[in-house]
């Protein structure tokens, strides 16, 4: 079929304009939809500054993002037809539906679309019902000619596309309004932070809880408890990592395990430690006859005293004497170590002095075995402890993720002292524990612990000293100076050291019992020149401020923070 | 039947022609009647949609004269017939009459003045309605009955009453059914005055205004069938039948003044009444096209006596040109933005 030359131009002469009405609708619905974005950001940044929205800026940047995707779809929706330009063009140019008229009788008479004939545009003669039809059809054909001319003189500019006044007004506005909202300070931004700060903390606690959990269940096989405590952790981790914003919650059940932990925990463990520690060093000297076991190792001081059991058989009467007195003389320190292996040298001694060579080695070999089952208890509360202090930890992280930003700011300057301080006091405490307590102190117990190790083992040249890490740094220092004085000098110098190293006392700390060798270590005079001979009184100033700041800082039960300044009142010169 | 039978046009027109004709009658009866250009266009435009016009004014405006000029001009018969309470049917439309021939007696019909090309019912609401109703089938069948035997009226044939609105009492309003057959309702307007000295100048002189014959009566029968020829754009037609539907109360788009005032829309003749003077507006503006506007310009001849007011509307002097307008107003033409 061949189309009307005459409609067929008048359809490419539509073209043109239907592109630029297509251009003026899209940019009329862009204004709508410029406005409408303005509007929804501004309601966006509003509401944020009412409520903490925490995906604030994910909607901010997606409102532009869906405008310019339903303007896209708006302009292939919007696209116009030919018939709706010719419209358009009548309407807007006055052509007074010269061109739509003719495009619209066009569809709606199919059988006209075709190329006329020639004759068929003379007019015709007499009047027939054919010769009707005839009419009609120049009619037809003289408003496609009429049409194509009137298109052709049309202005070609026609369709400039314009902002609609109203909403592009409303664009102006939102957007003047928008600044400040954007501009000035959000006080939810703190919130915002706040909360990230919350989930950051929560992330690292729980990878903290984690690593914790694996390195209690490493190794370990049931029904070792530890590995309830890993599982514990680790469903701990989880529960922070799926509900951080749930800060209370979280809190309390980091608490609650702590406490439950707490409850577990032997006080004496430290003590009952250093005590194994010097028992199995000294059942070892006594079997090898020097120091053959300076770790205070519970294996090897088990080989030691089956080596012991061996020679019992070739000992002279004298010699079990002497052994036996030698293994009374270690009955204080096999108290503290626990009551079997007190029971079982209480029992070697007495079977050696009744000459029960049997009975003697028995007793030897459950020594032997209270020993190890003792360095087990006392690793498994050593865990137990290590635990609580990371749960401890976790919860105060977390606790200080939750504040606001500005009293996050204050206390994160008071953390910063802090730390600094703990750090010299944990540097301190290791040079001091390293140098002064020598091998009974290699193990490094932390900061407390080392101050109250020193305090307790001050039996032996061990540093009696309760006190802040600076001071202990101090004191580290000078252990060299140790061996120089005596229990009874420190006596004098710190005072009322009975009030302290009692078991479940929380500045208690168990020391490892010095045995006096320490001055093999101190006698080497690497250490640096020491402060510790300086007077209390003039130090006492600074050891007391110290341990207020840490009370004020610090979790402390009200009773220990009494006993801590009941101490310093003691002490007050 | 009329002693002047007008024989169809022998060609057919062309539109250029069409224009040019309807152009000469407009000029020949602007030379009698002095301005009034928007009545005599609305007027030929009823005569050449093959209607019939209703012109309502006050007397003195030349109403009559406008119609007898349109027969002059158009060199078709023409018969007035002078309303009155007393006048009868067979007055109009004629009677069978005792006639002896040729040694016998027979009845013979004598046709009344309504065969004429153009009829001038003057002061048709002087007549009862009884007469008012002869004149219906003449106007929509173009055709008369007289003792059982149909009469054919001869084209063209045009009704074109008057009517007065002043003096209403003793008069019989023309009921909706026949006003429905008038396609337009024509107000006939006081002229300007610079139109009044011009019709002083002319009618108080010694010469008279002539006319002459531009057009016949075949002319008019061809232009009427060119007129209907006329293609119309569906959404012209579409808007023609808003326009007539908002005048109903009960339509989704009828403004507050139809649905407060009005009882009855109009009927479907007034859409037809709106294409068809459409066309013929449009033609005779030299276009192949029937434009919206072609549309609204007759919305108010062809509408406002197809209106009919309620009670309020009557008492609050709403008049159905308020009515229309408001009409207009609330269909605007279709925008394509």
């Amino acid at each position: 079929m061949t189309l009307d030359p005459t409609l067929s131009q008048i359809r490419d002469g539509l073209r043109p304009f239907r592109r630029r009405l297509w251009l003026r609708r899209v940019v009329r619905d862009g204004t709508f939809s410029l406005a409408a974005v303005m509007g929804l950001e501004l309601a966006l940044a509003l509401a944020a500054r009412i409520v903490p929205l925490e995906w604030g800026r994910v909607a901010a940047a997606a409102i532009p993002l869906l405008g310019a995707l339903a303007l896209l779809v708006d302009a292939v929706r919007v696209r116009p037809t030919l018939g709706e330009t010719a419209l358009a063009l009548d309407g807007e140019q006055g052509l007074r539906d010269r061109v739509s008229s003719a495009l619209e009788i066009a569809l709606r008479s199919p059988d006209l679309v075709e190329a006329p004939l020639a004759a068929e545009d003379a007019p015709t003669a007499e009047g027939t019902a054919t010769e009707d039809a005839a009419t009609y059809a120049r009619f037809v054909r003289l408003q496609r000619r009429d049409a194509l001319s009137t298109l052709r003189a049309a202005d070609r500019r026609a369709f400039r596309p314009r902002l609609q006044r109203r909403p592009a007004a409303v664009t102006v506005v939102l957007a003047l309004l928008l600044v400040p909202a954007l501009l000035l300070p959000n006080p939810q931004s703190d919130v915002l932070a706040r909360r990230e700060n919350q989930r950051a903390a929560a992330e690292r606690q729980a990878e903290k809880l984690e690593k914790a959990a694996e390195r209690l269940a490493e190794g370990r096989t049931a029904p070792d408890p530890r590995l309830d405590l890993s599982a514990e952790l680790k469903k701990l981790a989880r529960e922070l990592r799926e509900r951080p914003e749930d800060l209370d919650a979280q809190l309390a059940r980091l608490g609650s395990l702590e406490d439950a932990l707490r409850a577990r925990i032997d006080p004496a463990n430290e003590q009952r430690a250093a005590a194994l520690s010097s028992l199995a060093r000294s059942v070892s000297r006594l079997s090898s006859g020097q120091d053959s076991n300076p770790g205070g190792d519970p294996k090897k001081a088990n080989e030691d005293l089956a080596r012991l059991g061996e020679k019992i058989d070739g000992m002279t009467k004298a010699e079990r004497e002497a052994l036996a007195a030698d293994l009374a003389g270690l009955e204080s320190t096999a108290r503290q170590a626990g009551a079997d292996a007190q029971a079982a040298l209480r029992d070697a001694a007495q079977a050696l002095g009744r000459g029960d060579a049997t009975g003697a080695k028995d007793a030897l070999g459950r020594l032997g075995d209270a020993l190890a089952r003792g360095a087990r208890n006392v690793e498994l509360n050593r865990d137990l402890a290590r635990t609580a202090n990371d749960l401890q930890d976790a919860r105060r992280q977390l606790a200080d993720a939750g504040k606001p930003a500005n009293q996050g700011q204050g206390q994160g300057q008071g953390q910063g002292q802090g730390q600094g301080q703990g750090q010299g006091e944990g540097q301190g405490q290791g040079q001091g524990q390293g140098q002064g307590q020598g091998q009974g102190q290699g193990q490094g117990q932390g900061q407390g612990q080392g101050q109250g190790q020193g305090s307790l083992g001050g039996g032996g040249s061990n540093a009696r000293f309760l006190g802040s890490g600076s001071s202990s740094g101090g004191f580290g220092g000078p252990t060299a100076g140790n061996k120089q004085f005596s229990t009874g000098d420190i006596d004098k110098v710190l005072a009322d050291f009975g009030r302290l190293g009692k078991p479940g006392d929380p500045s208690y700390v168990a020391g490892t019992g010095g045995d006096g060798q320490t001055q093999q270590g101190s006698g080497t005079g690497q250490g640096t020149p020491s402060d510790a001979f300086v007077p209390y009184t003039g130090v006492f100033q600074d050891f007391y401020d110290f341990a207020i700041t840490s009370l004020e800082r610090s979790t402390v039960p009200l009773g220990v923070k009494d006993y801590v300044r009941d101490y310093f009142s003691s002490l007050n010169p | 039947m009329t002693e002047q039978a007008i024989e169809p046009a022998a060609t057919r027109l062309s539109p250029e022609e069409f224009a040019d004709r309807a152009r000469a009658i407009e000029r020949e009866v602007g030379r009698v009647i002095v301005g009034q250009h928007a009545l005599v266009r609305q007027t030929l435009i009823v005569m050449l949609a093959n209607g019939h016009a209703l012109l309502e004014g006050v007397p003195g405006l030349g109403k009559t004269l406008l119609v007898r000029t349109m027969a002059e001009v158009l060199d078709c018969a023409f018969n007035r017939i002078q309303f009155t309470p007393d006048l009868m049917p067979a007055d109009i439309v004629g009677t069978n009459i005792l006639i002896e021939e040729e040694g016998g007696r027979q009845f013979r019909f004598q046709p009344g003045p309504i065969f004429a090309n153009l009829v001038l019912a003057d002061e048709i609401n002087r007549a009862t309605p009884k007469t008012q109703s002869a004149l219906l089938e003449a106007m929509q069948e173009q055709q008369v009955s007289v003792a059982r035997q149909r009469y054919k009226l001869d084209p063209p044939f045009f009704v074109l009453a008057t009517q007065n609105p002043l003096e209403m009492e003793g008069t019989y309003p023309l009921p909706e059914a026949q006003l429905d057959r008038f396609l337009f309702k024509l107000w006939v307007p006081f002229p300007a005055e610079e139109d009044l000295i011009a019709i002083m100048d002319r009618t108080t002189g010694a010469e008279t205004a002539t006319v002459e014959h531009v057009a016949s009566g075949a002319d008019l029968v061809a232009m009427q069938r060119l007129a209907r020829s006329v293609p119309i754009a569906p959404h012209v037609t579409a808007y023609a039948v808003s326009l007539l539907s908002a005048t109903h109360p009960d339509n989704e788009r009828a403004p507050g003044l139809v649905r407060e005032y009005v009882r009855y829309g109009g009927s479907p003749r007034g859409a037809q009444a709106l294409v068809l003077a459409g066309k013929i507006g449009a033609l005779m503006d030299g276009r192949y096209n029937v434009a919206i506007d072609d549309v609204r310009e007759v919305a108010l001849p062809a509408l406002r006596h197809r209106v009919i007011r309620n009670f309020e509307g009557e008492a609050e002097g709403i008049t159905p040109d308020a009515i229309i307008r408001s009409v207009l107003d609330a269909v605007p033409p279709p925008r394509v933005d």
